[in-house]
């Protein structure tokens, strides 16, 4: 297929955007920032011979707090998400995440939807979705369900997404006033890169001095998916934080990693990055914590 | 005959100087040649190698010819002339016969209607290797049983050094320090890509438009390729989006000479992609130097020994010039009386390596500046103690053995570096990281590079100054402008000498129908060549302006005084006593006269050779000190360079504004450099080709940059100035791995410094955060 004879279409909602999906009996990819999509095309790899091109999809861009949650529209960008008081203030592992995506005007184009649906086991915003309990909405000509992001990947570019299903809606807990997270990412230099690891944390803190009442951890880059770190949320639970408590934590987290060798860095060094970034994570959480 | 100006009566020289092309080229107005697209264009395209090293034995382009919107298809056979090009041996294939010796390799050409159909040709011609095991380490390269490369085997070229008595130095010494270090291939990562245009004229003739550094060099190339009198080609060569050396030798000029013969007079153009541009174009050379310093115990250093390996991949390029400038380097600037230096430049099919900002001294400064450190830290002496009391000085010897009579500045900026704030206050500065688990640490380097080809080598400039209506001036010097800002110092030296404005002074530059040969632009040369070049220009001009005025005014020439920009009558004369330029101008306009004048200049050289090195030594250098404060994440290995203090010596200041805009941007390709950047090539073929993994600095990573000058005037320079385009990059290098040291205690001799490398050596060495 030549780029130049790729169709494009723009539906006008999402209805209609599912009809085509649903009905169309050419290959057809969603399309929204494109700062994934069309890198792969130049490469020659995943090109349609229809995008349906979905940003102009307002209604599927919104941040706004419900009963049920933080809803976010799959549309919404980045910056929107870095930006936004409500998430920056109950939401600080997703801000921050999405605050490390790329440069200015990667994060001016990219959606979170398309962070998830790309399915990178580097993703920046998906352990931070983790740790928040997102759940997302899924939707086919044919009706709705909703699943938790956990049970969204298969694998690096897998997913459960169905041919005709697209992600209307996602869903996060928003931080309980005794709840404080962070996002750590460790790319080959400060900004504008594709993480080596990174790892969200979210904490549920008592009244005590850094005591912890419990605790959610993921980590991105160490193994085919994200994945979530139990042995280290348990550790949590079992004392006062202290700095040597941390360490302690941070050492056992390559238990829980399966990294591999690539371009950017050896498994050896992921491994122990892993421990490393939810060291100084949690170093930089008790900090915010008591500083409040 | 000459131009005097006296140094305090100077009005644009040393001035904060607005960059001539500043305005378009930042706001994005200026277009540069592969933003251009015509109407009856056709798109060229290059098939590359499929293997790093392989034998051809079959060619077959006719599906690809037969592919409907394919214009042509050329492969070795359609060239006319010569089949290679290289600036020094053309050991290059512009098309390759019977072997492929890299990735980058090309095989055929494909001129096509649109950029898809000339990508879908390419798939379509079949080429059959034979598959070749290809030749990686250069050590490996070197030994009998390795395939070769090229007839005269794998050694490229060898260049030694010998000075006094090593052994017996060696033997008498009180520290000896031996250590190896390895250093990354770097990209010039410019952001215009490789990229022009090819058009054969309705006379016949050839026009090429097409980035470069040297476009009568590259004319010269192409004529040989295309067995053509060069006269009959033009080449246009300016305006750049970015050079850095790695448009110094051809990159598509000839490639676009051939597709234009045989596109029926179509416009033809090639672009290449980031991808591309990676595999095709050349590199900065990687090095293995082993280098064993020496020292007296009052820190006195008596003795380098050097063995350094440049890998120059397929072709030689520029690597032979390469390893003898890192070898003329490879002491620093000190005077070391015992050495023997040792350079390899080496065949492999690991790409190609040429022409890169400092040209082989970046590879031996960090070798040279680390051996005294650590010789230092064993004495217990100062690191700038150390270096104070071995650089040489103006009239005294080098470590080549030559004796330096151009000016010499590395004392004062060693000087300045000891006396700037961050040094000062180092101790301050490195009390308060920004977190429990982080270090600072603070480091100091200094050396030196050539300005100008070097002993033995051709080395000339010239430039025209041309009078024009309205009394303004065009200043035409072929020699580019690759981002330096080497225009606005040839404007800034005109309008000095020429006492004029400089909004009155015009620049042409990079066009061989338009402006004369002035040589290179690399080498650190041309404000040092090209500005001594229109200075030779401008007498000629003041001649035919003072000239005309006294036939205007009808007295003798004697009797005309050239003052404010104004020619003045001395004794009383009919009408007005005082003729504008734009008034000469009319007069030689009406009666049909030239208005335009050239002035030619020779780079004076040193008084003799270096051993049979061609090259050696150099007549002039630029000397430069880094001063670097840094922070050491202990837990992640991360390095941030916080604040750099750049103290070069480059002479004369012509511009102050460019002089720190070259520090600053020299600054932060050092520290690319030095943290983040490297080509990774296995077993031949590229791994990073885009700048997903080619890591650069981004503003992010930029520290706070200082700029101390220090103006050590050069007599033989334009207003005293040197050049200082390459060194401001250098020695920073090793002030960065000597931050890390300071602040971890761990040595990284394996460049670039990546969190994971220095994270790998300080759970060697057992280094762990104690917050």
């Amino acid at each position: 297929m030549r780029v130049s004879e790729i169709e494009l279409v723009s539906p006008k909602s999402v209805i209609e955007c599912l009809s085509y999906m649903a009905e169309s009996d050419r290959t057809v990819r969603l399309i929204a920032g494109g700062t994934d999509a069309v890198v792969q095309m130049k490469e020659g790899k995943g090109r349609p011979e229809v995008w349906i091109n979905i940003k102009g999809l307002k209604e599927l861009r919104y941040i706004r707090e419900e009963a049920d949650g933080i809803h976010l529209g799959p549309l919404t960008t980045h910056t929107d998400i870095a930006r936004s008081n409500l998430l920056k203030s109950r939401a600080e592992a997703l801000a921050e995440a999405s605050w490390q995506v790329g440069a200015e005007q990667i994060r001016n184009m990219g959606t979170i939807g398309g962070n998830i649906v790309t399915a990178s086991p580097a993703g920046d915003t998906i352990p931070a979705l983790y740790v928040l309990d997102a759940e997302l909405e899924l939707q086919s000509l044919t009706g709705k369900r909703r699943i938790k992001i956990e049970d969204f990947f298969l694998g690096p570019r897998r997913t459960v997404l169905q041919k005709d299903e697209m992600i209307t809606d996602i869903i996060i807990q928003p931080q309980k006033p005794n709840e404080i997270s962070i996002f750590q990412k460790l790319g080959p230099r400060r900004a504008q890169a594709i993480s080596i690891v990174n790892v969200a944390v979210k904490l549920a803190m008592g009244t005590e001095p850094r005591q912890c009442l419990d605790g959610k951890i993921a980590f991105g880059s160490v193994a085919p998916t994200v994945i979530r770190a139990k042995k280290c949320e348990a550790m949590l639970k079992l004392g006062t934080l202290t700095d040597e408590m941390i360490r302690q934590i941070g050492k056992t987290a390559w238990k829980e990693v399966s990294p591999i060798s690539d371009i950017r860095a050896s498994a050896e060094y992921r491994r122990d990055m892993a421990g490393a970034l939810l060291e100084r994570g949690l170093y930089r959480l008790m900090k915010r914590w008591e500083s409040r | 005959m000459s131009v005097q100006v006296e140094p305090k009566k100077l009005k644009w020289v040393g001035q904060r100087v607005r960059r001539k092309d500043g305005p378009e080229k930042v706001t994005g107005s200026l277009k540069y040649m592969t933003d251009y697209q015509f109407e009856n264009m056709v798109w060229g395209r290059v098939l590359r190698s499929r293997y790093p090293y392989a034998r051809i034995k079959r060619i077959d382009t006719s599906k690809a010819k037969a592919y409907p919107g394919v214009i042509c298809v050329l492969t070795h056979e359609d060239v006319p002339g010569f089949n290679g090009f290289g600036i020094v041996i053309p050991d290059q294939p512009v098309l390759c016969h019977d072997y492929v010796r890299c990735m980058g390799d090309a095989v055929a050409l494909v001129a096509a209607e649109t950029e898809e159909i000339a990508e879908e040709a390419l798939q379509l011609i079949e080429v059959d290797y034979e598959v070749l095991e290809p030749v990686t380490d250069p050590e490996e390269a070197i030994k009998d049983s390795a395939p070769k490369l090229h007839p005269s085997g794998n050694i490229h070229s060898r260049v030694h050094v010998k000075n006094g008595d090593v052994k017996k130095a060696f033997a008498e010494a009180d520290v000896i320090v031996e250590n190896t270090y390895y250093s990354p291939r770097q990209m010039h990562a410019f952001i215009e890509t490789e990229g022009g245009w090819g058009i054969l004229e309705e006379d016949g003739s050839l026009t090429i438009r097409c980035p470069g550094q040297y476009a009568f060099r590259d004319r010269l190339q192409i004529a040989r390729v295309l067995a053509w009198n060069p006269e009959r080609i033009r080449v246009i060569s300016n305006p750049i989006g970015g050079g850095f050396g790695g448009k110094d030798e051809i990159t598509v000029q000839i490639y676009l000479a051939l597709l234009a013969l045989h596109t029926g007079g179509r416009p033809v153009k090639i672009h290449y992609k980031r991808e591309e541009s990676v595999i095709a174009g050349i590199k900065r050379h990687p090095f293995k130097v082993t280098m064993k310093t020496a020292a007296k115990k009052d820190g006195t250093l008596v003795a380098n020994k050097v063995v350094a390996f440049g890998d120059t991949g397929a072709y030689a390029s520029l690597g032979g010039a390469v390893i003898s400038l890192a070898i003329e380097h490879s002491c620093g600037p000190y005077y070391i009386p015992n050495v023997d230096l040792e350079g390899y430049c080496v065949y492999t099919n690991n790409g190609i390596a040429g022409a890169f900002r400092g040209f082989g001294v970046n590879q031996v400064c960090l070798a040279i500046e680390q051996n005294i450190d650590m010789i230092a830290e064993k004495l217990g002496m100062d690191p700038i103690e150390i270096r104070k009391k071995n650089v040489y000085h103006q009239g005294g010897l080098s470590s080549m053995g030559h004796r330096v009579t151009t000016s010499v500045g590395t004392w004062k900026t060693l000087d300045a570096a000891e006396n700037c704030e961050l040094w000062k206050n180092r101790e301050k500065y490195k009390a308060n990281p920004s977190e429990p688990w982080k270090k600072r640490g603070i480091g100091v380097a200094t050396s030196f590079h050539g300005i100008g080809m070097g002993f033995g080598l051709p080395d000339y400039g010239a430039a025209t100054i041309e009078l024009l209506p309205g009394g303004r001036f065009l200043v035409g010097v072929c020699s580019e402008d690759i981002g330096q800002g080497n225009g606005t110092v040839f404007a800034i030296v005109a309008a000095e000498a020429l006492q004029c404005h400089i909004d009155d002074i015009d620049v042409i530059q990079g066009d061989t129908r338009r402006t004369i040969d002035s040589g290179t632009v690399s080498a650190s040369r041309s404000t040092y060549v090209g500005g001594n070049s229109v200075l030779a220009a401008a007498p000629f001009m003041i001649k035919l302006l003072k000239s005309t005025a006294a036939e205007i005014f009808k007295i003798d020439v004697d009797l005309v005084e050239l003052r404010d920009g104004k020619l003045w009558a001395k004794v009383p004369v009919e009408g007005k006593n005082v003729l504008t330029y734009a008034d000469i101008y009319q007069y030689l306009y009406e009666h049909r006269r030239e208005t335009k004048v050239e002035g030619h200049f020779m780079v004076p050289k040193a008084e003799k050779q270096i051993g049979n090195n061609v090259g050696m030594p150099h007549h002039v250098y630029g000397y430069q000190t880094h001063v670097v404060l840094v922070e050491v994440d202990t837990l992640t290995g991360e390095t941030e360079v916080l604040r750099v203090v750049s103290i070069p010596d480059c002479g004369k200041v012509i511009n102050l504004q460019g002089l720190e805009g070259q520090a600053e941007g020299g600054a932060v390709m050092g520290m690319g450099y030095t943290l983040y950047e490297d080509t990774i090539i296995e077993r031949g073929i590229f791994k990073t080709t885009n700048f997903t993994n080619y890591i650069l600095p981004t503003f992010k990573e930029t520290p706070i940059i200082e700029t101390i000058p220090i103006e050590e005037a050069e007599k033989t320079g334009p207003f005293g100035a040197k050049g200082i385009g390459e060194v401001v990059m250098i020695p920073i290098i090793a002030a960065i791995v000597q931050a890390i040291y300071d602040a971890t205690g761990v040595r990284i001799n394996h460049l670039p410094a990546t969190p994971e490398r220095v994270y790998k050596a300080m759970k060697e060495q057992g280094v762990i955060y104690r917050g």
